[in-house]
């Protein structure tokens, strides 16, 4: 046995998976920390204006260059991150929990409440995403809040749907049948069988949101409709540096612009690794 | 007594899978229903354990007429019937170790407490090992999760058992070993059997009666 | 006349012929998967085994007892994890084993190797008809140079498949080369090329336009086994072709099987838990155990006299139904944890120490001290 060569199979399908993974971790491995620790900890003020040193372009003392009024861009990009990843994560939140127990409900119990449930849901999601979500901040004050309610509103649908797709086709499986045979009650199934059969799904579609919700902020911002224009976030710094694009100078909006797309690649890469992980096609190749 | 009177039943009203099924089992008995893939037989085996409710006929159980199915049926009618199914690896939520898969009925049940002692004995039955009752259904191999839905189907001591193609997966040894555990069940309580498959030989050797899917339904 | 190697017609006479080179040679493959903590679990231990033209060899053993990962390895499709040590050698020399993706991909499956899959219903791909299916299946074997020997193909079934065959040429396409090579001619070659390969599966025409559901499930497994045939390989591997198919319907699956092997010259190997498709199609029957063959014998002294010589495989034989019906005692080792001497020696009446401490190698057909 000591002369047998053993061949790793596969090899180089890993690889070149295991690089675009390790781009993305290297990617969140920046982004996060920065976001979380340097507006507590730095001190440092992102409204400092500097009327001297406006429009600087990208420099040792500048990395990002400083916008029309002087202030420094990296630290408010910093800042508009940390706003649009907040209100990314926790409108993907909210969406999730109402979509699954929305989807949940409709897939499970079935009959008039996945009509009515389901009806909603197509209403809703026939309304132009970004209209509905300007008529939501619409009737608040601009603020952090209404912008999470308004991401939120327009994207628990299509988790609403997804998860109850996945529960119908669970439903419809042979343990289902046997736990019924069992004696298990509808909610037995429901809770111990359906729902934590959809949780990867939905927990995938909910990380797929955040970039998705992000999107969605910055595009209010833009409008000048969600967070209130001295607050940095990216859609509020691409929107007040409209103007200085016009005259030539590119990095105003070129860095809010790239860490809005760099973290969405990064999330986008990492959920897509997540659901190799979780195909089950995958799973039961591991099986002999 | 499990009576199937003009069962007519499907997924599709205008093209029934089964249409005018009669097929009546006494206690104790063992009844083979033989018939070629996609017959319908399948579904009809659904229907006796309860599980499908028919579009037209009646089902009798212990002379009791079923009137709900599904969640619909009561408890005790329904866990008066153990079901085993063709393919192990649909028939076992993939979350759930074996140990849990097995003591799942009596806990739906309210009967949590009883589930060590029953599990293991259950366990010692099919032939699983200890080690294997702590996995889950994609670290053990087909035959050895046929071995663990036996062992569920039986947790309840239903009077009934319907086997619905349950060996059709399985290599020589383990149908061997699978029927031998329904036939000392069997002997040991009494139940009925309606055992579906499309292997004559197997099914002859198996039950007392067989029945091919011809002679049971309309033409 | 066929245009496969020039000594394959004496396969369809004999299963053996004399002369030719093993279709796929099989040598101490091994196949381990690496586990978590630096684990290894032995799927496949030291297989070795040859397959002439025109032979069916059957691989039996329980489920998990390592084939699948077998048929796995000659494919290439096996996951990540796993490792593998030995050769599994083409007719022209090509090591399935050490072959890379590419190679396997673009001139190994479908082309010399060609799947039967378990569940035709699962592998043909539902919104499309068989015969877009086939269609494409012929487009992509047998690459845009196909027009010429596809007019060929309804005369002469068994036309190769041009360069992509790896050097079969064809004999007979090559002189009626159309002097318009238009649109509408390749279309008409492609229909042609695709009715024929259907016809080869006794897949009836009428049933062409039909989507994968509409088929019965024997007509389902013909359009697979049409899908494995389209690119002529010389060896096809059918992994539980039979599984959850009634009696009357394993029975014509395999009888149509070995027809496609016998009268072809190809070679079968065959994946099974159902000895009674085994007795049906082997020449030969290997049966595995805990990751090795254990046996290997013809299969008419297998299943008829003098039977198996190994324990498990007598034991297996008698758990038939039309046998004693008697499952073999006990349950197979893990293949993580194996004993150091024989792994049925726990299982086994006949086992002494020697077996619990040695392990039996295959010699004459059979690992057993005792055989």
């Amino acid at each position: 046995m000591a002369e047998q060569v053993w061949r790793p199979q596969g090899r180089t399908r890993r690889s070149t998976r295991t690089v675009r993974v390790r781009a993305c971790v290297a990617v969140m491995a920046v982004i996060v920390p920065a976001v979380l620790l340097v507006p507590p900890l730095a001190q440092l003020d992102q409204q400092a204006v500097d009327l001297a040193a406006k429009l600087q372009p990208p420099s040792w003392e500048h990395p990002f260059g400083t916008d029309d009024v002087g202030r420094d861009l990296l630290l408010r990009c910093v800042y508009g991150l940390r706003v649009s990843l907040f209100v990314g994560l926790v409108a993907a939140l909210v969406a999730t929990v109402i979509g699954t127990a929305v989807g949940a409900a409709a897939g499970a119990l079935g009959g008039w409440t996945d009509r009515v449930a389901m009806r909603a849901v197509d209403t809703l999601s026939s309304v132009p995403h970004l209209l509905l979500g300007i008529f939501v901040v619409a009737v608040f004050r601009p603020g952090v809040w209404p912008v999470v309610a308004s991401v939120a509103v327009t994207h628990w649908l299509s988790t609403a749907r997804i998860v109850r797709a996945e529960v119908m086709s669970l439903r419809g499986r042979a343990y289902v049948d046997a736990a019924v045979s069992g004696g298990a009650s509808r909610w037995r199934v429901a809770v111990r069988h359906l729902v934590p059969g959809v949780l990867p799904q939905a927990g995938l579609a909910a990380v797929l949101m955040i970039p998705h919700a992000m999107w969605h902020e910055s595009a209010l911002s833009f409008l000048g409709l969600g967070l209130p224009a001295h607050q940095a976030s990216l859609g509020n710094l691409v929107q007040t540096a409209r103007g200085s694009l016009l005259a030539g100078d590119w990095w105003p909006t070129f860095f809010p612009g790239l860490l809005l797309i760099l973290p969405t690649l990064a999330i986008a890469g990492l959920a897509g690794a997540w659901r190799d992980r979780l195909n089950p096609r995958r799973r039961s190749e591991l099986t002999l | 007594m499990l009576e199937l009177d003009d069962i007519t039943a499907g997924y599709d009203r205008r093209a029934p899978a089964v249409r005018g099924a009669h097929l009546s089992l006494y206690p104790g008995e063992s009844l083979g229903l033989l018939g070629p893939s996609g017959c319908g037989k399948s579904t009809l085996a659904r229907v006796a354990a309860l599980l499908h409710r028919p579009d037209r006929g009646t089902v009798t159980l212990d002379g009791r007429t079923v009137t709900g199915f599904f969640h619909r049926a009561p408890r005790s009618l329904r866990t008066a019937v153990g079901v085993v199914f063709q393919q192990p690896r649909l028939a076992a939520d993939p979350r759930l170790r074996l140990r849990d898969l097995v003591a799942e009925p009596l806990r739906a049940t309210g009967r949590r407490t009883e589930a060590g002692p029953r599990v293991a004995e259950l366990a010692e039955r099919v032939g699983l090992g200890a080690d294997l009752l702590s996995r889950r259904p994609h670290e053990v191999s087909d035959g050895q999760l046929q071995r663990a839905c036996l062992a569920r189907a039986l947790v309840l001591r239903p009077r009934w058992l319907v086997c619905d193609e349950m060996t059709a997966m399985l290599d020589a040894s383990t149908t061997a070993a699978l029927v031998a555990v329904v036939e000392d069940y069997r002997a040991e309580t009494g139940a009925g059997l309606l055992a579906v498959g499309h292997d004559p030989v197997l099914l002859d050797r198996w039950c007392g009666r067989t029945v091919h899917w011809n002679e049971i339904v309309k033409h | 006349m066929t245009p496969s190697p020039p000594a394959t017609g004496a396969g369809a006479d004999a299963p053996r012929p004399g002369g030719t080179g093993p279709v796929l040679h099989v040598e101490d493959l091994s196949v381990r998967f690496r586990m978590p903590a630096g684990r290894y679990v032995e799927a496949v231990t030291g297989a070795t085994f040859t397959l002439a033209p025109g032979e069916s060899l059957a691989l039996v053993g329980e489920s998990g007892c390592g084939k699948s990962v077998l048929a796995s390895a000659l494919l290439g499709l096996l996951p990540g994890n796993a490792e593998t040590a030995g050769s599994a050698r083409l007719a022209d020399g090509l090591d399935l084993l050490a072959a890379d993706e590419r190679t396997l991909a673009r001139t190994v499956r479908g082309r010399r190797v060609g799947l039967v899959p378990q569940s035709p219903a699962a592998h043909l791909t539902p919104v499309r008809t068989v015969r877009a299916q086939l269609e494409e299946t012929v487009r992509e074997l047998a690459g845009p140079g196909y027009a010429g020997h596809a007019t060929e193909a309804p005369e002469a079934p068994e036309a190769g498949t041009g360069p992509a065959a790896g050097g079969r040429g064809t004999s007979s396409g090559a002189s009626d080369r159309p002097a318009r090579r238009g649109r509408r001619h390749r279309l008409a070659a492609l229909r042609a090329a695709a009715r024929a390969a259907a016809g080869r599966a006794a897949f009836p025409a009428s049933h062409l336009d039909r989507h994968p559901h509409e088929l019965s499930g024997g007509l389902a497994q013909r359009a697979a086994t049409a899908l494995a045939l389209v690119g002529d390989a010389p060896l096809l591997l059918a992994d539980e072709p039979t599984t959850g198919l009634d009696r009357d319907l394993v029975e014509r699956t395999v009888d149509e099987l070995r027809a496609h092997t016998r009268a072809d010259g190809r070679a079968l190997l065959m994946i099974t838990h159902d000895l009674a498709a085994a007795e049906r199609i082997a020449d030969t029957v290997a049966v595995m155990y805990a990751g090795r063959i254990v046996e290997i014998a013809p299969a008419g002294a297998f299943f008829g006299s003098p039977g198996p010589r190994h324990p498990y495989a007598r034991g297996l034989l008698d758990a038939l139904p039309e046998r004693a019906f008697t499952p073999v005692p006990g349950a197979p080792p893990e293949l993580g944890a194996l004993p150091p001497g024989c792994a049925f020696a726990a299982r086994c009446a006949a086992a002494d120490p020697l077996c619990r401490t040695r392990l039996p190698a295959l010699t004459e057909g059979v690992a057993c001290h005792h055989a």
